[in-house]
């Protein structure tokens, strides 16, 4: 047993006594909840709950939880449950509070802490169920499923985390606590119920353009590795470890995980070398799900190939194969089903059928060209930069009511539009030489008094003056570079500080706004300020009125209708009024609701959680 | 008697009409007689033809590619959809009725089937090679007793298959293996490799790939295409919205189509081993 107040191994009889004595104290106050007070916290994880400062269970002798030790003391056999999460939980540590009987001079008898612990065992899984979606391709529904199943599990109340060990994304954001994560699992979480943070998804890369990606470390930027040297250095030295102990993590605290893949798991030329499929699931020793997007055709030959390029041992952990996307009336599939079972032993589960207007974030830069450039209304243009990050900023815009997107990637594009975004990139310097051959800068600064311009974060520097980049932090080589001077603003790359901040302010003609930073460099403007930020009243972004001209920093800017209204008035002849209120959140809740009611229609979940998490 | 070549995809959009169209530009710019055919399109982009017959817009292209002029004959099929499951069948270059969910019965099958083989032997009649595209998957098992497009044809005028997949969206591996798996040993004797398209990089990291693939499948790859981007006649809206002009239109687009055909091949020079697609038409 741990000594509370020096944290050290002590199994002697007078610890006990202390030990107990800090129990009676802490049930009497009633101290319930995460101690931050307290020199030690966080112990084990970030936010545990201290409840039972040390276990009234132990010790409990469950392997699952814990294992014996020698002690460096004594040198003799100690109970360790270091490695044990389940009491500081806060669901498990709230049951046992109220089951709590009184607490003798030695803390509870054996009889009762067993009675106790069976009681708690009915209520609280010891170590969570891994279930993991993977994808026969990229763009298969993983990412949805994940989320779907989440919202279904937190709906019967389990307590669930989504996971996936790898991501490469562009659409980054930042949690409460300044980490940086894959915008996909941030919706996952608020499927789950449950808090967006780095371990969810320990690595994230973020290309930058040629081969080499900027690594994200449990939300923390890590270095710059181009591909060689991922899958040579980092693949094998570095991410087993970081992978094991987040994962192990949210296995012991929770009673679901659910994992997503990345990609294909059967992309054999990687065989070994990737830790974001097969390798997982063997880890988290979860019960797989293949899915495979029918729309493209040749679904059953990705199914049946993907399963049977795998090992055996790998092909068995599958449940089963979720064909996903199919059309209203897209025929019967006839034996098809029962072939893939017969051909690779694992059963195909359910048919899952298209699902209409979701208004969920896009996750791949593939997704954009595939945004509808139906109907007819406001055009706003987005410029298409080659290396453009964080576009789900702009899904909340194609909500509005006679709002189209479209992503440009010519001058002729640009020339309709009602008005022009110049959109985050992962590389400005390269997008902003990028943006001045394809003439699309050219086209940008005819535009301007005509329709509003807004730049965000990458383009914010660009619709500046100049961009100082002393060190090359952007890659190239130190350099000096025009921006396209429509606002009076300067950027300075210098040094490799990344700001990555969630933001609540105001605008300066009123009106809330919310969103986060994710950016190198600093700028500082000449024209007054867009917004008013929260605690301190900080001036951010530019605003040159008489250009109709906009920049800030802020990703999200666009999720609460404020700005909105204040973005689409500045279009002339377009009706401010129709502008709705439509809530973002609420409407991202809604489309969550509506996939883990799918989920729940098509699956048999209670057979999906059976079994327990294949032992400690 | 004309020698033959079919492309099959793993999936719609695998590149098939491009990879098609790349083989009518090379046999044709090196004298071969080569004209293309396709049985059947789904498309709503169609040309007419000098003699006032529909085809679809694709097969107009490679029949460019070939330095021919489209005739139906090459395209006798072109579904085009309504809307409500309805979609109107024009064969040979005439519209020939509309048929909706469940129309397509025993006996159409037959008589497109039947169609199908003539505007074949016509349209391949005097020529060297006829270079052949399929349509969608050629394993789509539900559907295969009504196939016209792929293995049924194959099979019909035995023609040597080549099968493409694309890996951009990833598990390429997969579907190439899965198609191969799903065809039966007839069909397996006359797909003679496999091609790997739109692939970024350095392509020398497939490699232990490729190779378990080709032992698997006991065929050769033939080749990995890198990603090439370019103009084309828009096959389905889809990707109309992903190819739009950049300004440099003054002038015919055929023969800017044919210019950027061209470039294609260029960049594809010495990613395919067009020598031993040779040897096996």
């Amino acid at each position: 047993m741990i000594n509370p107040t020096e944290g050290v191994q002590d199994d002697s009889e007078e610890n006990y006594g202390k030990h107990a004595s800090v129990l009676r104290s802490q049930m009497r106050r009633g101290l319930i909840g995460a101690n931050t007070e307290c020199a030690h916290f966080p112990c084990h994880h970030p936010g545990q709950n201290c409840t039972f400062c040390f276990c009234p269970l132990y010790p409990c002798l469950d392997p699952q939880l814990g294992e014996y030790v020698t002690s460096k003391r004594t040198g003799g056999k100690v109970w360790s449950c270091q490695s044990c999460l389940w009491v500081h939980r806060d669901d498990v540590s709230e049951s046992l509070f109220t089951m709590m009987p009184e607490i003798g001079e030695r803390g509870l008898d054996e009889r009762t802490r067993s009675d106790l612990k069976l009681k708690l065992e009915g209520m609280h899984r010891k170590r969570a169920k891994a279930i993991m979606v993977l994808g026969a391709t990229s763009g298969a529904g993983k990412s949805l499923l994940v989320a779907a199943l989440c919202r279904a599990f937190r709906d019967r109340g389990l307590r669930v985390a989504p996971f996936k060990s790898q991501n490469m994304s562009l659409n980054s954001m930042v949690t409460a606590d300044g980490e940086e994560i894959a915008r996909i699992q941030d919706l996952q979480a608020r499927a789950a119920g449950t808090k967006p943070r780095g371990e969810l998804n320990p690595i994230l890369l973020k290309p930058k353009g040629g081969v080499t990606s900027q690594v994200i470390v449990e939300g923390r930027p890590y270095k710059d590795c181009t591909v060689q040297e991922y899958y040579s250095h980092f693949v094998p030295n570095e991410a087993p470890a970081i992978i094991a102990r987040n994962l192990e993590r949210l296995m012991r605290s929770n009673d679901v995980v659910v994992i997503e893949g990345a990609g294909s798991p059967a992309e054999i030329n990687l065989r070994g070398r990737d830790v974001a499929n097969m390798y997982v699931a063997k880890l988290a020793k979860a019960d797989c799900l293949l899915t495979v997007n029918i729309d493209w055709g040749g679904a059953f030959a990705y199914a049946i190939g993907t399963l049977m390029l795998l090992e055996e041992e790998e092909r068995k952990l599958f449940k089963g194969v979720l064909i996903n996307n199919m059309c209203p009336g897209g025929g019967s599939l006839g034996d098809s089903l029962e072939l893939v079972r017969c051909m690779t032993g694992v059963p195909v589960l359910a048919v899952l059928p298209h699902v209409p207007s979701l208004y969920l974030p896009v996750e791949d830069s593939m997704d954009l060209d595939q945004h509808s450039a139906a109907g007819s209304g406001t055009v706003v243009a987005v410029v298409r930069l080659p290396m453009i990050s964080n576009f789900t900023d702009f899904d909340a815009l194609s909500l509005e009511e006679g709002v189209k997107v479209i992503y440009a990637r010519t001058p002729e594009e640009l020339e309709m539009a009602d008005a022009i975004i110049v959109p985050g990139t992962k590389n400005t310097v390269q997008d902003l030489l990028w943006l001045k051959e394809s003439g699309m800068a050219a086209a940008i600064l005819a535009k301007a008094k005509k329709v509003p311009i807004l730049g965000i974060c990458g383009g914010y520097q660009m619709l500046g003056r100049k961009i100082f980049d002393v060190h090359g932090l952007e890659g190239g080589g130190p350099s000096e570079i025009d921006g396209l001077g429509l606002l009076d603003a300067v950027t300075h790359f210098d040094s490799y500080e990344k700001r990555t901040v969630q933001v609540l302010g105001c605008l300066v003609d009123g009106g809330e706004v919310r969103g986060y930073e994710i950016h190198m460099g600093r700028t500082e403007g000449g024209e007054g300020p867009l917004f008013h930020l929260q605690p301190d009243g900080r001036e951010e972004g530019s605003w040159n009125r008489e250009r109709k001209v906009m920049g800030t920093y802020l990703h999200g800017v666009f999720d609460l209708p404020a700005f909105r209204r204040s973005f689409l008035s500045m279009i002339e002849h377009r009706d401010a009024e129709g502008t709705n209120g439509m809530d973002h959140d609420a409407e991202i809740d809604s489309s969550l609701d509506r996939l883990a009611a799918l989920v729940e229609e098509h699956l048999d979940l209670d057979e999906l959680l059976r079994g327990d998490g294949h032992g400690a | 008697m004309v020698r033959k070549l079919m492309v099959q995809g793993v999936t719609s959009g695998a590149g098939k009409t491009t990879l098609t169209a790349a083989l009518c530009r090379h046999f044709s710019a090196r004298g071969t007689d080569v004209v293309p055919f396709k049985a059947q399109n789904v498309s709503l982009n169609s040309y007419v033809t000098r003699d006032d017959k529909e085809m679809a817009i694709s097969q107009a292209y490679q029949a460019w590619a070939c330095g021919l002029e489209p005739s139906a004959d090459m395209n006798p099929i072109l579904i085009k959809p309504k809307g409500n499951g309805q979609c109107q069948i024009v064969l040979r270059g005439k519209p020939w009725k509309d048929l909706g969910p469940g129309g397509s019965t025993s006996e159409v099958i037959d008589t497109l089937r039947e169609q199908v083989l003539t505007a074949f032997h016509s349209n391949a009649s005097g020529r060297e090679l006829v270079l052949i595209e399929g349509m969608g998957s050629p394993v789509e098992m539900n559907l295969k007793d009504k196939d016209i497009s792929n293995m049924w044809l194959a099979k019909a005028i035995r023609s040597p298959v080549v099968l493409v997949g694309d890996i951009e969206r990833g598990g390429v591996f997969a579907g190439l293996y899965g198609t191969y798996l799903l065809l039966d040993e007839e069909e397996r004797d006359l797909l003679k490799g496999f091609v790997i398209n739109r692939f970024r990089g350095d392509a020398t990291i497939l490699k232990d790939g490729i190779e378990e693939l080709e032992s698997r499948m006991e065929m050769p790859c033939l080749g990995v295409l890198p990603m090439v981007r370019f103009r084309a006649p828009a096959e389905d809206s889809m990707d109309m919205m992903r190819v739009t002009g950049n300004g440099g239109g003054s002038g015919d687009v055929r023969q800017r189509w044919m210019a950027e055909l061209d470039g294609v091949l260029e960049k594809w020079d010495g990613a395919w081993d067009l020598g031993q697609v040779r040897t096996f038409i």
